[in-house]
């Protein structure tokens, strides 16, 4: 016999966990591409971006089903119940960072081959800081880390300054230069999507803390 | 989980069954595959239990009772062919609701059918399949030092997993499970159906249930009878997400039954 009683549950959780990490993965790639598409206006690699969304959404509808079945067949309670369910909430936002990374895919296609407006500064390293952050939060997910969750929030923070000053930087810009303001608008549409990667990180630090231990708390104020 | 690659163990096709004038079910077509767990529910006299015991023709010790249609066992139909009923219930093992230990020792319950059956031929030999079968049941590390004690002393769990190893002696393929939890505690449960799950890499379990939830946990395929008729069979999953029958989601969710 199994050490745990709920060996099935145990098995079948696990294997979910592993779904959850691949999702990740696939969403850490397309991000780090999408940046990669912009800074080398690559609408190849751009497209293969926006086809691959797809098989994000079908993992997170996998992983869903997945959640669901173990809910009313193995009847999780407690510490367990709290975990499939936060799994539920986190790949929902997880499958929208894979809509961001996509929808800066789909503005470097509209640029088409017009120059960039400005050099790219900020926006990588927004790129970098919300890849920093799921892997942050995939992390205290793993672990079941309420406090390595947390850590999050000041790093969104940062995100959101960024974006603050390339937000100000552009409207600044288009102020003075009104044939640069539809290049100017892409980079912000780009910037901004970045930025909604980092709110969706902080959900799902949130969802880790209620995992964790039980609280419910707005991470994001 | 089980898939549809598992070989077909039974194969039961328009089963009725009566008691006196009385029909107790009506036209069961079902399939049950090798090394899965098979779990079948429904309200108290629904005819679960009765399908169940007509796969080793325990019913037959009922009077005046009739069995209509075909109950295949690797293709061979155990109601027409010359098999033994003895032999059958050797292939057929069955464990009941409530544990029921013979008031001999723990050795002499386990030892019992395959002495009966003359399975062998040297002590040892016995001493090594009753060995075998407690550590199968996840009993041996309980019982090993006192083999030689009643097994009435043991506690309702273990003689359930005694009665367990009981049947594993005789190296059945088949194990019918008539409501094996219902007396015990929650922890002996989870035990027995943990042990269930072990259990069916090697053979192929039956399992009646009032306990949904427990049909939930531990089986492959699920089925729902209803007023001696199979309502639906699918896998286990789906009965308890996206059932298609309107009569099993009213009973999955508790609204009836």
């Amino acid at each position: 016999m199994s050490s745990s009683l709920r060996a099935t549950f145990d098995k079948e959780y696990a294997a979910i966990i592993e779904d959850i990490l691949k999702l990740g993965s696939l969403i850490d790639q397309a991000i780090a591409q999408a940046l990669d598409s912009l800074q080398r206006r690559d609408q190849t690699l751009a497209q293969q971006i926006i086809d691959e969304d797809e098989e994000i959404n079908l993992l997170r509808f996998k992983i869903e089903e997945a959640c669901l079945t173990l809910i009313a067949t193995q009847q999780p309670a407690a510490r367990d119940l709290r975990g499939v369910v936060a799994s539920m909430n986190i790949v929902v936002d997880m499958e929208r960072m894979g809509d961001h990374a996509a929808g800066i895919a789909k503005t470097v296609i509209r640029m088409g081959d017009e120059p960039l407006l400005k050099p790219l500064i900020d926006i990588p390293r927004m790129a970098q800081t919300a890849r920093e952050m799921l892997r942050m939060s995939l992390d205290a997910f793993i672990e079941r880390d309420a406090e390595a969750a947390k850590a999050v929030v000041p790093i969104d923070d940062e995100m959101d300054h960024l974006y603050r000053a390339i937000f100000d930087e552009l409207v600044e810009i288009m102020s003075h230069k009104p044939e640069g303001v539809e290049r100017a608008t892409y980079l912000l549409w780009c910037a901004h999507n970045l930025e909604r990667i980092g709110d969706r990180v902080t959900n799902i630090a949130e969802r880790v803390i209620f995992m964790t231990t039980g609280d419910m708390q707005e991470l994001n104020v | 989980m089980g898939t549809d690659a598992n070989d077909l163990k039974f194969e039961i096709v328009e089963l009725d069954f009566y008691y006196g004038p009385s029909k107790a079910l009506s036209d069961i077509s079902i399939e049950i595959r090798e090394r899965e767990i098979t779990a079948l529910i429904g309200p108290s006299g629904c005819g679960k239990s009765t399908f169940l015991r007509c796969l080793n023709r325990m019913n037959d010790t009922i009077p005046h009772t009739r069995l209509e249609g075909k109950v295949l066992l690797d293709g061979e139909d155990i109601y027409q062919s010359d098999l033994d009923p003895v032999d059958l219930r050797q292939r057929i093992g069955m464990v009941f609701q409530k544990p029921n230990p013979f008031p001999q020792t723990v050795f002499d319950n386990v030892a019992y059918g395959p002495r009966i059956l003359g399975m062998i031929q040297h002590r040892v030999d016995l001493e090594e399949i009753v060995e075998n079968s407690l550590i199968q049941a996840a009993l041996w590390d309980e019982v090993k030092d006192k083999l030689n004690q009643n097994a009435l002393g043991l506690s309702l769990g273990e003689q359930q997993r005694l009665c367990i190893a009981r049947v594993l002696a005789v190296q059945p393929e088949v194990i019918l499970m008539d409501e094996p939890t219902s007396a015990l505690d929650p922890i002996d449960t989870l035990q027995i159906e943990d042990l269930m799950s072990e259990l069916k890499n090697e053979y192929t379990i039956v399992v009646v249930t009032h306990n949904m939830q427990q049909a939930a946990r531990v089986s492959d395929k699920t089925g729902l009878f209803w007023l001696g008729e199979l309502v639906e069979f699918d896998e286990t999953s789906l009965i308890f997400t996206r059932p298609n029958d309107p009569q099993t989601e009213a009973y999955v969710t508790g609204r009836v039954g």
